[in-house]
């Protein structure tokens, strides 16, 4: 049994789940008046690397540390493999957690500090060996060893945070914002690192991130969480392409918003009325003819052409503006498009090809069948 | 470069040696101002008296006079008169155990404090310097009113029914009693300093990483208060040491400690130089006490990430 030593004691006989790690069922969590927590289910699968998604307060720092043991939910269970852990102390539960400001003892060198989760099993002297040269080599850490934590750059910091986690094999592991300390070019030459270990170990990851591009470049899957609970849940392509909600739908990706009035309902689509114009729009779930609607479409799905254009406009609708400006972004560029009523949009489209001039009359189009649309 | 021919650079350079020394002079000047009061005080006040001790020591006194005829006698007679030998360890093992004890109480008080103090942190550590608010002589003698014959610990234990408990007062044990109550505060204070600044979050990693909660302390609380838990070690065993009023009026004849015997020679019997013979060799002891203390930590080890001198 790998989790041996301390933990043994608490370890049940029996055979787990076979695909399940970690189950969450009706967690609730309270603090005073406010919900950090509100009724959550949740699965995580072997091997998987999922993503919990929010903005600042939603609820993501107390899900984890419910998982850890860190926090008793008011309501609700905590599953690991098929224990009930609800009650369990964090050490007793054999997970690994990593943190935003990596909580290194400043105390211990680099190598101390990663067997520290293998002493504490007290594993023999040549395993725990094994396992440190094992942990250095696969973060690369070869030679820090007997560095203390300051003497450490902030990415070796992380390095050595994220083989503290590993080193042990926990059942899974947990990821609070891991990289939101590092620069940008550090953080995304690891958030494909981390991606590489994860796949490499076959161990569930839960990462915590309110940056939804981390979290759509290393996930499998994401939970878009929001005032303490799941707004939407799924493969990471879905959240992005489908979202649910109004709040995913600005959340994830980029989107112009155009708030209208739904006005009738034919042929799969529907017509929704906007500064005295009339778009074709998806239809919105449980749709109330005469209701205030959302459309969101992201920024990729539009696009832009000169003025007088040749577009065939069957199945298409059609904003005619001004371009403002356009933000070259490499790859890509942003089109600024004033509309008549002032307000404006953004278009996101390869430059090439486009020899638009500043202040020119530009039409912008899309298929009808894009973007979202909600009843607020 | 040859005399006579200075060159437009070479006035240049000089015009700017000359600023940057009258810089490194302004400044130095500065730093005079800065470091110089502070570093008479010490002068004056510490290490002068310190001066005057240490050569009274090797001088002689005959009748309340001191005589400047330079000898040893006074070490000798400090070294090899048993009752002074008994007087120094008794200081010893007083001042040992009243740390222990303090340091095994003072732990938890500060640590509760730091923990769970909230916002009444503050409040609650000017609590535990409320004994100063009064004098020693005071503090004496409340502990007089507390331990004494009629004092309030034995009449608890006569309405209890145990009865008075004579030998309470003036023992070794009212002493120590004494010296853990006044030296106590500090303790605390030094350990609840060092807490402050110790993140709790650490004990979390700990404890994630499969620590138990003594486990947690042994490895993380502890090393990493370790200099607080010195300092205050030291600022409770020095004082301890050199200490005379708590055992004179509190410990009865089993308790004279070096400093009472040290306090008699400046008094009594007028003995100024064998006094400060006993003065300087007090100083010692502390400063062994304070190498053995220093030597027991590694700053490193003690997560000290400051720069380090030696
Ligand atoms: N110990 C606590 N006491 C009181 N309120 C708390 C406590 N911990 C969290 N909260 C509250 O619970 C809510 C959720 O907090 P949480 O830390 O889980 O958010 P988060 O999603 O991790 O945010 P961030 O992205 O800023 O880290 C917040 O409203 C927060 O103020
Ligand atoms: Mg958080």
């Amino acid at each position: 049994m790998r989790n041996a030593g301390t933990c043994q004691q608490f370890v049940k006989a029996g055979t787990s789940v076979p695909d399940a790690v970690l189950k969450l069922q009706a967690i609730v969590k309270r603090f005073g008046t406010v919900t950090a927590v509100d009724r959550i289910d949740l699965t995580i699968e072997r091997g998987e690397f999922f993503a919990l998604l929010g903005p600042s307060g939603s609820g993501k720092t107390t899900m984890l540390r419910i998982i850890a043991g860190l926090e008793r939910p008011d309501e609700g269970g905590v599953f690991i493999g098929d224990r009930d852990v609800t009650a369990l102390p964090p050490y007793a539960r054999h997970v690994g957690m990593v943190f935003q400001n990596f909580l290194l003892f400043p105390h211990k060198t680099a190598a101390e500090n990663i067997v520290f989760p293998l002493r504490m099993q007290r594993l023999g002297r040549a395993e725990r060996d094994e396992r440190l040269a094992w942990a250095m080599s696969l973060m690369r850490l070869g030679g820090l060893e007997d560095r203390y934590p300051n003497e450490l750059s902030g990415g070796q910091q992380q390095r050595v945070a994220l083989a503290r986690g590993l080193i042990s094999r926990p059942a899974l592991l947990l990821l609070d914002e891991p990289l939101a300390n590092l620069d940008r070019e550090l953080r995304s030459e690891m958030e494909v690192e981390i991606r590489r270990y994860q796949k490499e170990l076959e161990l569930p990851f839960i990462y915590v991130t309110h940056n939804q591009e981390e979290a759509l470049t290393m996930s499998d899957r994401i939970a878009v969480m929001h005032n303490g609970a799941f707004e939407q849940i799924g493969a990471k392509t879905e959240i992005y392409t489908n979202p649910a909600t109004a709040f995913v739908a600005g959340f994830v990706g980029h989107s112009n918003r155009f708030e209208g009035k739904l006005v009738e309902i034919s042929g799969g689509l529907a017509r929704m009325a906007w500064q005295g114009d009339a778009m074709l729009v998806p239809v919105p779930r449980d749709p109330r003819p005469g209701g205030a609607i959302l459309f969101a479409i992201k920024f990729e799905d539009l696009e832009i052409a000169r003025a007088p254009d040749g577009v065939d406009r069957t199945g298409r609708n059609r904003l005619a503006g001004t371009l403002r400006d356009v933000i070259f972004k490499g790859q890509t560029a942003n089109y600024i498009v004033a509309l008549g009523d002032g307000s404006e949009i953004t278009i996101s489209s390869a430059p090439r090809g486009l020899d638009l001039r500043m202040s020119e009359p530009v039409i912008v189009h899309w298929p009808v069948a894009r973007g979202a649309t909600f009843h607020v | 470069m040859a005399r006579g021919s200075v060159s437009k650079g070479g006035l240049g350079t000089s015009a700017m040696t000359g600023i940057r020394s009258s810089l490194a002079r302004r400044g130095q000047f500065r730093f005079a101002c800065l470091a110089g009061p502070g570093a008479l005080f010490i002068v004056v006040a510490l290490l002068l008296p310190l001066l005057a001790i240490v050569v009274f020591s090797f001088w002689r006194t005959e009748s309340y006079e001191l005589y400047a005829d330079w000898n040893l006698d006074n070490y000798r007679v400090l070294l090899g008169e048993p009752a002074y030998r008994i007087f120094f360890l008794r200081s010893l093992a007083m001042a040992a155990a009243v740390s222990f004890v303090c340091l095994v109480f003072a732990w938890p008080i500060a640590y509760f404090i730091a923990k769970h103090g909230g916002r009444y942190r503050l409040l609650l550590v000017l609590l535990l310097a409320a004994p100063f608010f009064t004098g020693v002589i005071l503090r004496i003698t409340a502990l007089q009113g507390l331990l004494g014959p009629i004092g309030l610990v034995n009449m608890a234990l006569a309405e209890l029914g145990i009865g008075p408990v004579g030998m309470l007062m003036y023992t070794p044990l009212a002493a120590g009693l004494g010296l853990f109550y006044l030296f106590v505060p500090f303790m605390a204070t030094a350990i609840y300093l060092s807490l402050a600044n110790f993140n709790f979050e650490l004990l979390e990693v700990a404890k994630i990483n499969g620590a138990r909660p003594w486990r947690a302390f042994v490895e993380i609380t502890w090393p990493l208060n370790a200099i607080g838990t010195a300092i205050g070690l030291v600022l409770v065993f020095i004082p301890c040491l050199a200490s005379a009023l708590t055992q004179r009026f509190l410990g009865g004849p089993n308790a004279t400690s070096l400093g009472m015997s040290l306090a008699q020679q400046f008094g009594e019997t007028g003995t100024w130089a064998l006094g400060s013979a006993m003065g300087v060799f007090l100083f010692l002891a502390s400063l062994a006490g304070i190498l053995v203390v220093r030597r027991t930590i590694d700053l490193k080890r003690a997560g000290f990430t400051g720069a380090l001198g030696a």
